[in-house]
């Protein structure tokens, strides 16, 4: 029932802000809805851990574990947080003649959250599938949403590119269903029921679907070499929706990836899966730097930076072992804050601005100490220093990698110092310096920045210490894959 | 008779779907290729009721009718009403010739053979052998929406790619359930529709629809 209701608030939210004509209503629903679902997300995430359980609704299509409990907290977390965010920003990018836009994006926002929703909570894997295409064809007009040459372009992109590599995962998801069906007879396309017969599964057209899987879903995970339309539209969509698209719905991506991993490594041991995870992590994290070091435009540094820190998830899912599986989870929840708290502020830095070349934004922390205090703190956490979380998960994933995969970790340590120096040098063009003179002094934003101070406090929390009651999560949610 | 003749007829059927992505890559004028796309369609959804009626499912009868609906009629609809809307365009030279992209063809179909023989040697069913035929189609769909640089000619490569995926999971394991074949069937509609809007906002913002003119954001 609580699953109904979580997916079912979205999706009305969206319905009625489509036929609604008042902005004002419009703005009450979609905060109102987004709080909502936090509620519920919340409800339902610690019901399942509390309990060491999952749930199921509607005959088994829903179905949420202590994994989907996780990217189900994360998603309303951020979810709200932007949405309250989102309120303040729209106003100030759209005014009472663009209420048409501002109603897009309102209706395409609450459809994005039911899509991500949809994915991680169903059981049924080509349910799954259609509920991770959804996700792009809702967030196209939302890159689109200025309807410039740039944003169409990324758009288009983003359209084209995200549509064919997650053809690939569908591929994928026929052929673990056919090597299901040939291995048990009649099976359902469900998770629960490919994972209790993956022991006796055809080793040869599981190794074939996985690399489907990896290709299609590493699409919409944004690791290399296909991340290409990534910092196109991560960077062309309004900071709200980039903050959603770079903080979970990668993620979105990646535990669909897992989700198969874990069948996978049933059939083949987890050595396959390992390798090639190591693999695609590493030349991410090496195309990531290589852009990071020239970046001249701030909301593409982040999107790359996004790049990166997916490929250091899946080098902490290919280093593998307790803790590498550990260290991989929390990194998740850790870049999610992170990366959604910069790309909120840096839609700040944009109205302020006007521009997203590095170059011309001077005096940052003179011109809105807030914004650029807060901009330098999360872009120390994103580069992995303490005191925040970040560095935790960082480091429990290298330590990790030393024990396995020395070479590796060391080549992939030896990248995130190219990423440090690259971002550290263009965050501090943007900080110092004296800001143009018709610049006003003072924030764009007031209250709709508030609720960031939740990720900078979750940030600093982590960094500090490890609730027990995330460890105990992350354990349940490691059991589910296999750990 | 029939059992003897299917694995025959489902052969038959695979191998006009494929061609019909050949005649793609040679055919420049846009119109042509929508109603190719539609033939292919129909073929696949011929060979969908053609095992529908061997495995006697009314279920993937039912799909294959909505295949049919869906891809032979309301999409080549939407597309054509595309066509007129964005008027005729001039032929645009693809970033590869026909013969060489031919040539990449016969070579991406080797490759099919190649990569799913874990399948064709495993799957106890009369119509796996078709399977690498599907795949085929699958890699020159994707294959057309990378060298070509009308906006047009690259959907219809990603709904040929869309088709040889459907006909794969037909060949190799009589279809996927029916509630993702309909979650299927909503995402490619939608995204035909959405492609059809994107369509428009490029002749407006770049006067053309060659993809080609985009490439503004690099680095």
């Amino acid at each position: 029932m609580i699953l109904v209701a979580l997916l079912l608030i979205p999706a009305v939210a969206a319905g009625s802000i489509a036929l609604l004509r008042n902005r004002s209503l419009i703005e009450v629903i979609h905060a109102l809805a987004a709080l909502a679902t936090l509620g519920i997300g919340l409800t339902a995430a610690i019901k399942v851990w509390r309990g060491n359980t999952e749930m199921i609704a509607l005959d088994h299509l829903l179905r949420a574990d202590a994994l989907s409990a996780l990217m189900v907290a994360l998603v309303t977390l951020l979810g709200a947080i932007a949405a309250i965010y989102s309120l303040g920003y729209i106003r100030a990018e759209f005014d009472a003649e663009h209420t048409k836009q501002a109603r897009t994006f309102f209706t395409l926002s609450q459809v994005f959250i039911f899509t991500m929703l949809l994915a991680v909570t169903t059981d049924n894997l080509g349910v799954m599938w259609v509920a991770i295409e959804a996700t792009t064809l809702a967030t196209v007009f939302l890159v689109n949403l200025h309807n410039t040459r740039n944003s169409l372009e990324a758009a288009y992109k983003y359209l084209i590119l995200s549509s064919v590599g997650i053809a690939l995962a569908f591929i994928g998801t026929v052929l673990m269903y056919y090597a299901g069906s040939a291995g048990s007879g009649e099976i359902a396309v469900n998770w629960t029921s490919l994972h209790a017969a993956a022991s006796r599964l055809n080793p040869q057209v599981v190794r074939l679907a996985f690399v489907f899987i990896l290709v299609g879903y590493g699409t919409k995970a944004g690791l290399a070499p296909m991340h290409t339309w990534l910092p196109d539209a991560h960077s062309e969509a309004p900071a709200p929706i980039s903050a959603l698209m770079s903080g979970v719905l990668l993620n979105v991506g990646l535990y669909a990836l897992v989700r198969f991993k874990a069948i996978v490594d049933i059939t083949l041991g987890s050595g396959y899966s390992s390798r090639l995870l190591l693999g695609f992590g590493l030349l991410s994290l090496a195309v990531a730097s290589a852009f990071l070091l020239t970046q001249r435009n701030y909301k593409r540094m982040l999107a790359y930076s996004s790049v990166e820190h997916m490929g250091i998830i899946c080098l902490g899912l290919g280093f593998g072992g307790y803790w590498g599986v550990f260290g991989a989870l929390l990194h998740v929840v850790n870049h999610a804050l992170s990366k959604s708290l910069l790309f909120m502020l840096s839609g700040t830095i944009l109205l302020k601005y006007r521009t997203t070349d590095i170059r011309r934004v001077r005096g940052l922390l003179r011109s809105s100490p807030l914004t650029g205090g807060a901009f330098l703190a999360g872009t120390l956490a994103l580069v992995g220093l303490p005191p925040f979380g970040p560095f935790i998960s960082e480091f429990i994933i290298f330590r990790a990698g030393i024990e396995s995969n020395t070479w590796v970790a060391v080549i992939a340590i030896a990248l995130l110092v190219v990423v440090f120096a690259g971002m550290l040098a263009s965050v501090n063009q943007m900080l110092y310096g004296e800001p143009p003179d018709k610049l006003a002094r003072g924030e764009v934003l007031k209250w709709s920045i508030a609720p960031l101070a939740v990720n900078f406090a979750l940030l600093v929390v982590l960094g500090l210490t490890l609730p027990s009651a995330l460890a105990d999560a992350l354990k349940q949610a490691i059991a589910v894959l296999g750990g | 008779m029939f059992v003897e003749l299917f694995p025959k007829l489902v052969n038959l059927l695979a191998s006009l779907a494929l061609g019909t992505a050949f005649l793609l890559i040679a055919r420049r004028d846009l119109r042509g290729q929508v109603r190719l796309f539609a033939a292919q369609s129909f073929f696949v959804s011929i060979l969908a009721a053609v095992i529908a009626v061997f495995a006697s499912s009314a279920e993937l009868f039912a799909v294959a009718l909505g295949l049919a609906l869906l891809k032979v009629f309301i999409i080549p609809a939407i597309l054509h009403r595309a066509v007129s809307r964005i008027g005729l365009q001039r032929a645009v030279a693809p970033y590869l010739g026909a013969p060489a992209a031919l040539f990449v063809c016969g070579v991406l179909v080797a490759i099919a053979f190649y990569v799913m023989a874990p399948i064709t040697s495993s799957n106890p069913l009369p119509t796996a052998d078709a399977v690498p035929v599907a795949f085929a189609g699958v890699l020159i769909g994707a294959f057309i929406t990378v060298i070509r640089r009308r906006a047009l000619t690259q959907i219809l490569g990603f709904l040929m790619l869309e088709n040889g995926i459907f006909l794969l999971a037909l060949l190799a394991t009589y279809g996927v359930p029916f509630i993702v074949e309909i979650g299927v069937f909503l995402d490619v509609l939608v995204a035909v529709l959405i492609m059809e809007v994107f369509i428009y906002r490029i002749k407006e913002n770049f006067d053309s629809i060659e993809v080609g003119e985009m490439g503004r954001l690099k680095g």
